[in-house]
């Protein structure tokens, strides 16, 4: 079975807090018998979850350097934000401790990253109007769940990781390395990147093999580096300082405004994401023509699967990116942007196919809603009460799962049943001073 | 015949903190019953600019819309104090807003515009004095 997400649930940790279910952007959450549920077709894989569980009960399961072994030809993509997670050691020694641990081919996406910017910029001087970056996947997707009629506005690449691999398995074929044998490893800074090897988004299938979780990686490079005489074979080229710093909001920002493209705006962190597209709905953000989305704070540095702190892997960004560096990709031909499939919408949010049943079924969701508290307690197991209200109307839960509505009902049973005790049986004389 | 309305929302004068509560719930009624997005994202541009101009312009009314197989009717009425001139209204660029709230990125005068632009059918009704009613109609696709 293909996994559609990376976002799992460990039970034995979950104590039913409901935390996660409140913050997560998409409300896919339920806690049921004191256990969290992820509803999968409204799960964005942001790990907004991830990130508020006090508990660690929620987590993600990545490829680890052990799977190096079962390829013949194991080659490493490295995202710009890992770079940021060093803080004294320069790009072109990363590259070489990865030579060290068995990868015969280290390659930066940064690369790939620096030709969609330039490619973004003749998009944007072609089109009219207002274009959103489609470059991070947890964005991509809360796209297509809740806003769907921003679709058309993202721009129609591919992401840098699907290019830059598309590239290397090109490439790795004309040096005559079989197919077969390719094993292409991301190290991937959130789970939402990993979900894109199995679930891709605008194609069939990605060219990606495995994903490995940054903070898995981490380790065996720092005790590389620690070895006096690493030596070994340089990157491919001369570091794309630029296009590194991708790996922080912003990034893009300013490849575009070097190239003297106005009008961009760059917001992170997935509830401002939402934010930022609401207003945009309503037509209330003026002179832009271009949104640099991140679904995580600080951009990819503010991926769970990091090691540093997104605002430390921030700064050895910016300290790599300073200076006057010139973009080392100038040749955007060597790249296929186009997406072979459409961005699709989810097929989620209304009441019932029939348009009729549907309008019936909102009249019973105002009714639902008026008997609720609309305190937004979240003790019910859903988000707030309106979407407990929902999953009434829908049959996937019962008035009395709200605690007040519950209290009220065994209140009423509880006057009921003294009214009843105290109703002598006619029989029975009254007391004497009762 | 009474419509029966899917959205009635009171709108106070100069309450721009609840400016785009009425597009919002609207664009979020229109998603449960599995509206087209794109007519979604036309109502909500229609609806926002109504409701903004109820705030800004006017001393306060309702927005209210219903929805039927063949569309979603907007509904804007207002307590005054009218538009003096209709026809200057719709050009582009005309407004009245004050500075003050040109510094909060209104005024453009473009919200009448966008309201024709995006609505397939439109009636305004208004009296200097009276107040201003408006009805826009989006047909679903
Ligand atoms: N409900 C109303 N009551 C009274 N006057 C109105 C009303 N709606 C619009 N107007 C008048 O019509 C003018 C044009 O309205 P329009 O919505 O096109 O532009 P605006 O509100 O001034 O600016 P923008 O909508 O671009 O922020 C307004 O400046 C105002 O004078
Ligand atoms: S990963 Fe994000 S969308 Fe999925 S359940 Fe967690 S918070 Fe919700
Ligand atoms: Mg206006």
């Amino acid at each position: 079975m293909v996994k559609k997400h990376s976002v799992l649930l460990k039970e034995e940790k979950c104590v039913g807090c409901t935390n996660c279910v409140k913050n997560c952007p998409t409300k896919a959450i339920r806690v049921h018998q004191g256990k969290a549920m992820i509803k999968g077709e409204l799960c964005i894989d942001c790990a907004e979850c991830i990130r508020t569980c006090a508990y660690h009960a929620k987590y993600t399961e990545t490829a680890g350097l052990e799977d190096l072994a079962a390829y013949p030809y194991p080659v490493a993509l490295v995202p710009p934000s890992f770079y940021g997670q060093f803080e004294q050691t320069d790009p072109d020694r990363v590259v070489a401790a990865l030579y060290q641990l068995g990868f015969k081919g280290v390659y930066d996406v940064a690369r790939a990253a620096e030709a969609v910017s330039l490619q973004t910029i003749e998009f944007l001087n072609e089109h009219e109007g207002m274009y959103i970056s489609s470059s991070c996947p947890g964005v991509v997707r809360l796209i297509k769940i809740i806003y769907p009629e921003l679709l058309a506005d993202l721009i129609p690449f591919k992401s840098p990781v699907e290019l830059m691999a598309e590239r290397v398995r090109q490439e790795l074929e004309q040096q005559g390395v079989p197919p077969g044998d390719m094993g292409l490893f991301f190290f991937t800074p959130c789970p939402a990147k990993l979900t894109t090897i199995t679930n891709p988004l605008g194609m069939e299938r990605s060219y990606l093999d495995q994903a490995i979780a940054v903070e898995k990686v981490y380790p065996a490079i720092i005790k590389q580096l620690n070895q006096e005489q690493l030596t070994g074979v340089a990157g491919d080229g001369p570091v794309p300082f630029l296009g590194i710093s991708w790996g922080q909001s912003g990034g893009e920002t300013t490849i575009l405004k070097r190239k003297k493209t106005n009008g961009i705006l760059s917001v992170s962190g997935i509830h401002n994401v939402k934010r930022v597209l609401d207003e945009i709905d309503r037509n209330n953000i003026k002179g832009i023509k271009y949104l640099e989305l991140s679904a995580c704070s600080q951009g990819c540095v503010g991926g769970i699967l990091n090691v540093l702190n997104p605002f430390q892997a921030k700064y050895n960004l910016q300290r790599l990116s300073s200076g006057d560096q010139q973009l080392v990709e100038r040749n955007t031909g060597e790249y296929n942007f186009r997406l072979s499939r459409k961005f699709k919408a989810g097929d989620v949010g209304k009441l019932a196919d029939d348009f009729d049943l549907a309008l019936e079924k909102l009249a019973q969701l105002e009714e639902e809603i008026k008997v609720l508290p609309g305190l937004d307690c979240a003790a019910c197991g859903a988000p707030d009460c309106e979407t407990l209200a929902e999953d009434i109307v829908s049959g996937r839960a019962q008035r009395t799962d709200c605690i007040f509505v519950l209290r009220e009902q065994v209140g009423k049973l509880a006057d009921r049943m003294s009214e009843l005790a105290h109703a002598l049986p006619p029989v029975m004389k009254k007391k004497k001073g009762d | 015949m009474k419509e029966k309305y899917i959205l009635e929302k009171r709108i106070e004068k100069g309450d721009f903190n609840k400016g785009g509560e009425a597009s919002s719930k609207l664009k979020d009624l229109l998603r449960k019953l599995g509206v087209d997005s794109a007519v979604i994202r036309k109502t909500a541009i229609v609806t926002y600019e109504l409701e903004m101009n109820i705030i800004i312009h006017s001393e306060g009314g309702w927005i209210r819309a219903a929805i039927s197989r063949e569309g979603i009717q907007i509904f804007a009425a207002d307590d005054g104090p009218g538009i003096a001139d209709l026809e200057k209204a719709f050009q582009p660029g005309y407004s009245t807003a004050s500075d003050q709230v040109r510094e909060m990125g209104f005024g453009a005068g473009l919200g009448l515009v966008n309201i024709k632009n995006y609505s397939d059918e439109l009636k305004v009704d208004t009296k200097t004095g009276v107040g201003t009613k408006i009805r826009a109609i989006i047909h679903l696709v």
